[in-house]
């Protein structure tokens, strides 16, 4: 048994969990053996999940890992039976608390389950009725299961939620879903699962919706709370730094069928089955440069359900299949691990012969070469002081005829930089932080307001009329969501020949090669030119919005969140991709992203913004080390890294952020600034005066009171 | 230590309208000897043990062989569970040897834990309370365990632990009780980390009116 002595834990250590309890409590909370579910849809039916077999114990916290389409959320509905008319549990047993959920009817399972499990979806509004009150429906939770009187109730909604540290309960309650936010939601969805206390939590990827400082506040709540509670949870992600936030076991999925099965610390210290070690090593680390660290992308696609390969689901992308691995299905079986107590099972032929330290890419995988990249020193885009406000139109009566007070949304506040040629450009920050508004701004998408902005040597702070086609030509954007950027009615081939025949790039006669030559550059062979945008999947459509940019030969493209919604895997084939075309064409780039890891691996110089303020600029390393900025701070100590023994800093900030149409005066941050306190009076200036620039050498400045000196002397967010 | 830092939360709970061969796989499935019965909400109504299985003689004498047969399919958990009156359940916040006592007291094996609403928050056992002595005792550390007798009087403790303190000893577990055969003493039976057997009898040794019963090495 293993006695974990409680220390008082520092500020970057991670809480162990204590395992003693599975040892006298060898019967699992859930149960699953063997578990096939199929749809029936036309001609057939189709089985989304195949063999999965895993157990949950109380306390425990079992990660479900995948990406997307290998089934993951259809093992979650099976458990709840939320399957929808068409999906049925064909083959295996769920056994909750020692009764078997398969097969009984839905009265029976409700008795079963009643109380005793929660769900917690992706997006809060699914759960929360929108049209009733909060208290109502929290309330409801209670006095339906457990028949308590209202008032003794609402006494539980408010204690819950003060557990799941909601500011100010009393006054949520009496609010709508709608005016609170996202992460407020969240809380309240967490709150009301555990109102009845339940033996398992079911939560579908609770936050990958919310940003990253409102993401790590809540799952600090879900750690609590299973040590408060004792509940066993199942915790559905795709994101694996999350996973290793917050879970104690993992499980990785693909293509419905379950691959690999360990403890976390053995997961990512020693990943067993190759498609695990493909995932790791298509993740951006935090810690990683990008000379140090190319992505490996997994080479191939998920098959589908209903072309699915005999033998080994794995093995057309496997880099070590054999003859066997064709043939014969593999089990899940276990992996000796000399110094853990608890084995890793695995679903491979050989797994003990793989040695992911011994793994060289193969030949046919092109990879960017990380050699020395050409920046010069002439800027291309200069910006000083831009500003765009956006007016609102109040609905008083004063409002309506004019004579109201004139409001904005204060959405890019003072923003100046420089671009150098060559170079990528990293914009990071938090959903109303303003980037989006930048770069629509930048691009001509929306007007500035106020300030300079120079392209080129162009002034492009006046209205898109006054750009003449040449200078529309040298700046493109691509695009966050590739579903909603491409013309449905259009071929691939059409897309992106529009752009050269409306520049006039290339001769006429020369557009359908120039466009060839362009797909092959994006590695979509010739069959495409024709085919429609919903015959893509998902990265291939982001690749044809990047050759659709890269057609009329632009000298700067702007790229509004390229890889959010695309899978691991994916993600570092398209991140690879814009390293390359950097690399040949020369193209300067600015890249949106919310993800820290992936912005320190593929720019050169980063700037964060916050609230319309951009809060510190300056290169990659040295954003990532000390000095920081209070926010840049709070920001890395809250992205979730996939490695659980990393030594991470705990800085949470308090409150949501502030309505841009009413901002803070002075620092925009100074009413959630962690270090405000280190001024004297209590951050009185960061109240009253707007902070200066400091210039910390080599292009990285910091927005802030706070001297240099002081800054200097934190300590790194991570520690390795 | 308290009931709640020791039971088992979310145990494994049957309805009284279960069919008890069901509910006896039940157990059997989640090796478990004792099985709370809830309704509407967790709310206690009865418990079942292994007992509550025996077939009383007397129900069954009036039978004939094919009504005894239906009448053992048709029962239900609520018919030969132990009533809620008669189940005696403790609170969370008591403490853990409150939970021994009435164990002891009324030769039951286990207790619901239930809390003012008399809803069922978790099960406390005779194997929770054995767990707990082991962890008081220390069982699973390696060191030395050395049980001292002082006499009952005012002041004895704090002479050895002074020792421990001038030493910097670390105490992986701890327990003191009345000295089984003589009375007007005490035992404090002590493990210690990271010590060999001579060094600690060589300063207990010197404890003034207090002797070493007992000294072993756990490896």
């Amino acid at each position: 048994m293993q006695k974990i002595l409680n220390q008082t834990r520092k500020p970057w250590q991670k809480v162990i969990m204590d395992i003693s309890s599975t040892k006298f409590n060898p019967a699992p909370v859930l149960k699953v053996e063997d578990l096939a579910v199929a749809y029936k849809v036309r001609g057939g039916e189709v089985e989304a999940v195949q063999r999965v077999s895993f157990e949950i114990h109380r306390g425990e916290s079992l990660g479900i890992v995948g990406e997307s389409g290998c089934g993951k959320s259809t093992l979650a509905w099976s458990i709840v039976n939320f399957l929808g008319n068409n999906g049925y549990v064909k083959r295996g047993s769920i056994k909750f608390m020692g009764q078997e959920l398969v097969g009984k009817g839905g009265e029976e399972l409700r008795q079963l389950r009643g109380d005793q499990i929660a769900m917690v979806y992706q997006d809060p509004m699914q759960a929360l009725n929108p049209s009733m009150r909060l208290d109502e429906q929290m309330k409801e939770v209670l006095t339906v299961h457990r028949g308590m009187s209202e008032a003794e109730a609402e006494k539980h909604c408010l204690e819950m939620l003060d557990r799941v540290y909601m500011p100010d309960p009393t006054s949520v309650m009496r609010r709508y879903p709608h005016q609170i936010s996202g992460g407020q939601q969240q809380r309240v969805v967490i709150a009301m699962a555990l109102l009845n206390n339940p033996a398992l939590l079911i939560m579908d990827e609770p936050t990958t919706a919310l940003d990253v400082t409102v993401e790590a506040a809540v799952l600090d709540l879900v750690a609590d709370l299973r040590r408060d509670f004792d509940t066993a949870i199942m915790f559905i992600s795709h994101n694996l730094g999350v996973v290793a936030r917050v879970c104690n076991h993992v499980a990785v999925m693909y293509a419905g069928e379950l691959v690999e099965r360990a403890w976390v610390n053995e997961l990512f210290a020693s990943p067993q089955h190759p498609y695990t070690q493909g995932l790791l090593r298509a993740l951006p680390k935090l810690g990683a440069d990008k000379a140090d660290s190319v992505l490996y992308p997994i080479p191939g696609r998920v098959p589908p359900p209903n072309n699915r390969p005999t033998g080994c689901i794995f093995s057309p992308r496997c880099d070590y299949v054999r003859e066997r691995c064709r043939t014969e299905r593999p089990q899940l079986r276990p992996v000796k691990n000399p110094t853990m107590n608890q084995p890793t099972w695995v679903r491979c032929h050989f797994a003990e012969e793989i040695d992911p330290a011994q793994w060289i890419p193969p030949a046919d995988l092109l990879l960017p070469q990380m050699g020395e990249k050409k920046i010069s020193a002439e800027p291309i885009l200069t910006l000083q002081n831009l500003k765009k406000y956006y007016p609102v139109q109040g609905s008083s009566l004063r409002d309506v005829v004019g004579l109201g007070e004139k409001r904005q949304v204060k959405a890019v506040e003072n923003v100046s930089f420089v671009v150098p040629r060559g170079s990528t450009l990293g914009i990071v920050g938090e959903s109303g932080c303003g980037k989006s508004t930048l770069v629509k701004t930048i691009i001509g998408l929306e007007d500035s307001t106020s300030g300079k902005a120079e392209f080129m040597g162009f002034d492009i702070a006046g209205d898109l009329n006054t750009r003449n086609a040449n200078l529309i030509q040298e700046l493109q954007m691509v695009f966050q969501n590739p579903d909603a950027t491409m013309n449905p009615s259009y071929t691939v081939g059409q897309q992106i020949a529009r752009p050269m025949q409306r520049f006039g790039t290339v001769p006429r006669d020369q557009v359908r090669d120039e466009v060839l030559k362009l797909l092959q550059r994006m590695r979509l062979s010739e069959a495409y030119y024709d085919r429609l945008p919903r015959q893509l999947s998902g990265g291939e459509k982001q690749r044809v919005g990047i050759a659709r940019a890269l057609a009329s030969r632009p000298d700067l493209i702007l790229c509004d969140e390229p890889v959010s919604a695309l899978d691991v895997s994916v993600q570092a084939a398209i991140l690879n991709l814009l390293l390359e075309i950097q690399q040949e064409f020369g193209t300067t780039m600015i890249f949106i992203a919310h993800d820290l890891s992936v912005v320190r691996f593929f720019s050169d110089d980063v700037a964060v913004m916050y609230l319309g303020q951009v809060m510190e600029i300056g290169p990659a390393e040295a954003i990532y080390a000390p000095p920081y900025h209070p926010y840049t701070e709070a920001l890395l100590s809250a992205v979730p890294v996939p490695d659980p023994t990393v030594q991470q800093k705990r800085i949470r900030l308090e409150g949501s952020v502030p309505s841009a149409l009413n901002p803070p005066s002075g620092c925009r941050f100074h009413t959630r600034c962690p270090r405000r306190q280190l001024l004297p009076d209590g951050g009185k200036i960061c109240v009253t005066d707007i902070p200066p620039w400091q210039e910390n050498g080599d292009g990285h400045r910091i927005f802030c009171h706070i001297p240099l000196e002081t800054l200097r002397q934190f300590e790194p967010v991570i520690k390795q | 230590m308290l009931i709640q830092d020791c039971m088992t939360r979310h145990p494994v709970m049957v309805p009284p309208t279960m069919a008890a061969s069901e509910a006896q796989k039940v157990m059997a499935e989640n090796n478990i000897r004792h099985l709370p019965v809830v309704e509407d909400g967790k709310r206690l109504r009865g418990l079942l043990t292994s007992s509550s299985f025996a077939l009383k003689t007397d129900t069954l004498s009036s039978l004939n062989m094919w009504e005894i047969s239906r009448y053992l399919s048709d029962l239900k958990v609520a018919q030969i569970m132990v009533k809620a009156k008669d189940v005696i359940t403790v609170e969370p916040t008591r403490t853990v040897e409150r939970a021994a006592a009435i164990m002891a007291e009324n030769k039951i094996g286990c207790l619901p834990v239930v809390d003012e609403e008399k809803i069922v928050v978790g099960i406390v056992t005779e194997r929770d309370v054995l767990r707990v002595f082991q962890e008081i005792l220390g069982l699973a550390a390696k060191g030395v365990r050395v049980t001292v007798r002082m006499p009952d009087r005012h002041g004895e403790f704090v002479k050895l632990m002074a020792v421990f303190v001038e030493r910097k000893w670390g105490v992986m577990g701890i327990g003191t009780f009345p000295s089984p055969r003589h009375p007007g003493y005490y035992d404090a039976v002590i493990k210690i980390s990271e010590v060999t057997s001579a060094e600690v009898h060589e300063a207990l040794r010197a404890v003034e009116g207090q002797q070493i019963v007992d000294i072993r090495e756990i490896v």
